[in-house]
Order: structure tokens, then sequence, then C-alpha cells
């Protein structure tokens, strides 16, 4: 192992509590006993639930102690409710049409005879933290688990728009999937990237999920990815790609989605944006994953604080941590971390020498310098939540040995 | 004359039954189906005036979770949020069913303002 590497005590450490909570059919009970509900959906483990119809289901945060979010534990998030419930592969095909030189009805067969393509990537909610903004705002009230770190497997959208053969004059392209509207009047998801962006070389139709097939509520059987940007882009159960040759103008781009047209992406809090643009990047975020908040510490022993962090595409280059309310910083061990759209698992040292309460925080920086602010940026619908998060811990007196 | 029709006629029909079976079988859910049921979860609003109303309308479209998961709102924020279902999520709702939803949502879900 390296010096960069996890330690042998953190990797045990890690798959205890996995083979325990395995052991249980689930996270235990107890974790949850005065806060959220749990449920079981197909395909997936007990996630924490928001809403039934349409579904989504947050990850518990004790999932990111590992370095891949399993399938079944991945978040799940559908925003129209007749979500798809029943594909099959005999007839769903993978429609490319509009400003084309030809139109493609592509089977899943025809789709994994494009150069196959596999790179990790952080799928993050555009929403994730909302539940943490002040002043309140509406929406899905997602903690910190609208989030995950995923091998995706697929063929690049590039070649896919390059056998249709886009033509002279192509502005946007749009992406709808199987979802449809509970009525005609509500309107369907349907999202759109400039021309430019959804030729770049990393964007993928991914019909695997870490090896597997993709669980049906997290789109299968094909969704785009659009490693770095946030997941309302990624739309699930693929069905049709439509070349445009004037700017997209469906709600879910037009109206909604939308931050600040601020560097910040923020406004004073509980004001209006006088402009606003389409949601993209992701900011850089972390995130302490253990010790939990309020964790009883013993005086003198040895605690790893560990945790993930990631960029909008740019990796991660340090973490640093404080022990103590942000007075003082220093620089976490970093993990592996599989290209720059892949999260990184860091760790820091600790071994707390007096008794008393300690707020733990971490921030990240990324490659390009981009890092966490230390009060929440505040916009009215919610998004690019990356605050400095605070862990509050209380080390005892220490017990007898 | 007559024989050669019987032939023509059965092998037709062997044709057909051939492309009938493979049609079927192609057809027949095997491993390339895959299919999902979806939990039936039962959200109980409180009970108080416009609760009728409420779980009627906003039910059409997401299941009540929707509602219980939000913070407490004033009631000028609950009425912009039932606007914006009307306006632009399509909600078929008319001006006195709006009125006694947003009364509901502001007496079992507000902030008092």
């Amino acid at each position: 192992m390296t010096g960069r590497s996890f330690s042998r005590r953190t990797f045990l450490k890690t798959a205890g509590v996995l083979t325990t909570a395995a052991a249980l059919g689930g996270f235990p009970a107890e974790l949850f006993a005065s806060g959220p509900r749990l449920a079981r959906f197909p395909e997936k483990s007990d996630l924490i639930l928001l809403t039934s119809r349409p579904p989504q289901l947050e990850t518990p945060v004790s999932y990111f102690k590992e370095y891949i979010t399993p399938n079944d534990a991945l978040f799940v998030r559908w925003h129209i409710a007749n979500v798809p419930t029943s594909v099959d592969l005999n007839t769903w095909r993978l429609k490319v049409s509009g400003n084309t030189g030809k139109d493609l009805l592509l089977s899943m067969d025809a789709l994994k005879k494009f150069e196959r393509v596999t790179y990790t990537a952080v799928i993050q909610c555009s929403g994730n933290g909302r539940s943490f903004f002040d002043p309140r705002v509406a929406g899905g009230q997602w903690r910190n688990g609208a989030m995950g770190n995923v091998t995706w497997t697929g063929a690049r959208l590039k070649d896919i728009l390059g056998m249709a053969g886009l033509k002279a004059g192509s502005v946007d392209v749009s992406f709808n999937g199987l979802d449809t509207p509970p009525l005609p009047t509500v309107p369907d998801l349907v999202k759109s990237l400039p021309v430019d962006k959804a030729l770049e070389e990393d964007i993928i139709v991914a019909y695997e999920m870490n090896g597997a097939p993709l669980p049906m509520l997290n789109g299968f059987p094909a969704r785009l990815i659009v490693p770095g940007w946030y997941a309302t882009y990624w739309v699930k159960a693929l069905s049709d790609i439509t070349v445009l040759s004037k700017p997209f103008d469906g709600f879910w781009v037009k109206k909604a989605y939308r931050i600040p047209d601020d560097p910040c992406g923020c406004v004073a809090p509980g004001t209006e944006a006088k402009k606003t643009v389409p949601i993209n990047r992701m900011t850089t975020r972390s995130l302490i994953v253990d010790p939990s908040a309020k964790a009883g510490l013993e005086l003198n022993q040895p605690v790893e604080i560990t945790g993930i962090a990631f960029s909008g595409g740019y990796g991660i280059k340090d973490v640093l941590v404080s022990i103590d309310g942000g007075k003082n910083w220093a620089e976490a061990r970093l993990g592996q971390q599989r290209g720059k759209y892949s999260w990184t698992q860091w760790s820091y040292a600790w071994r707390p020498s007096s008794p008393g309460t300690y707020t733990l925080m971490a921030r990240a920086t990324d490659s390009i310098g981009e890092s966490q602010p230390f009060e929440g940026l505040w916009n009215p619908a919610g998004y690019l939540w990356n605050k400095i998060e605070k862990t509050e811990v209380t080390v005892g007196q220490g017990v007898a040995r | 004359m007559k024989k050669k029709y019987i032939i023509l006629i059965l092998s037709v029909c062997a044709i057909f039954s051939a492309i009938i079976i493979s049609g079927l079988s192609y057809a027949i859910p095997g491993e390339t189906l895959h299919t999902i049921e979806l939990p039936e979860i039962r959200v109980e609003l409180p009970a108080g005036e416009g609760l009728d109303t409420t779980q009627k309308y906003c039910n059409i479209c997401h299941s009540l979770d929707y509602i219980t998961m939000q913070p407490h709102f004033s009631r000028a924020q609950w009425n912009a949020e039932v606007t914006k279902m009307i306006k632009v999520m399509g909600a078929p709702i008319g001006e006195a069913d709006e009125k006694a939803i947003v009364n509901y949502l502001s007496a079992q879900y507000g902030t008092g303002q």
C-alpha cells in the first residue's frame, strides 16, 4: 500500500460496517430511528424515502465509506409520475433524428457495437443538499445522499451522432426518455445540450453501471452521462435524441433547472435572480463521512477522519481538514482517484488529547482552484450546494481499561 | 390438380405457422423483458378543512409525501407553490379549489405568517 492510499485498518473498519449492514438486510434501523423513513424499491436496497410517486430515494451517507456506490444503493430521482416499469429490449430502440443526414433506430445490440467506453464519474442531483438552504426552499428536500460514484460503460454520444451525421446549422441536441407525464398539460421531461457540448469526447450513452445493466429506477436500459455536469442532463431510459436547427425551448431547460447568471450562481438569500442560465458544471465539494455527527470519541485514542471530495470534472488537488471549527487546517491524505470525474476518498489521522466538543470541517480544492465557501451560497431553486460542512463530535474523559 | 392445391395450401400453412411460432417466441417474455413493480406507499395527511380537495388534486400528479417533505412555509410561499403547480406544471385546478388547497397547506404546514 502506498502512502496515499487508505490504511488496512480503514478498509477493515469499512468492510465491518458493510458486513453488519448486509447481515441486517440493509442499514441498521436505529441509525434512522428518529430520522428519515427507509423504503425498499425494486432492485434497490433500503434507501431514504423522499417521495414514492414519482420515486425520489436518497442514499444513506454510510454507503459513501465505499469508493464505488453499489447499484442498489444509488439515489433515485424521477420528475414525472409515469416512470417506465417494463422495458423489452426486443422492442426498445434509441431513435436519433432531426437535423441529421439519416435517422437511426438503434437496438441495444447496435448500441453495443459502438466503441465501448468506461470511466468512473460522480453522479449528483442539482438539488443535493437543498434541505440545508437558509432560508429553506421548496423542492426535493435532499440531505447529502443525492450523489454517488459509479463506473459507467457505454457508447460515445459523439460516435452515435457521427453515424447519423449532423447537418449544417445544428444548434442544440435534445434528449427524451420513456417517462411520460400523468396529464397532457404536464411538461414531459426533455433536456438539451448545445451541440458543441454534445460532441464532447466524454459524453456517453451508458448501458452499464458498475459492470451490470442499469437498475430500472436508474434508467434501464440506457441513460445519458454528462460527466462533470449535474445529473439533470443524464436523461434516464433514453429513447429519443433529436438534433435541432433552432434553440431548444422545452420547459425543463428554458424555465426549470436554471441558476443565477453570476460566477457564484447565487443571489442574496430570499431574492430572485435578474438573469438566469441553465445549470451546468458541478461545484467542488467535500463531505465528512466518518465520524458521524454527534459521535462520541475516546480521549487519546486514534481516530481516522474520512470522507470524499469531487469537482465538476477537474479532479481534486487537495483536501484540508480542521478539528477546531476552522481556526487551523491540515492537509488530508488523498486516496485513489480514477480519473478527473471520479471522487477521491480522503483521510486524516487524529488523536484527541483533551476532552470537549470539536467541530470537524473539510474543504476541497480542485485542479483549477475552485473550492468551497464557508457560508452556504443561496439561490431560489436550491442548487449547487457546496458549503464547507461542520461535523460536531464529543471527546469524553476516557473510560477505564 | 387438386393434389397440387392441397400441397400449396399445406406449405403456405406451414410457412405461416412457422412465422407465427417464431413471432410468438420472439414476443414471449424472456430475458430481454425487464419489469419491476413499484410499491404502493400510503401517506396520511392530517384532518382539516380542504383535506379532500388537497388529496384529490395533488394526488393526480404526485404522491402526498411531496407535501409532507417540505419545510413549513408562509401563506405567500404556499400560494406561490400551488400557483406554480397550476400555471407551470399544468395541474387542472379551478380558482375555488386552489384557494381551498392553499388554506389547507397554510393551516397544516404553515409558519403562521
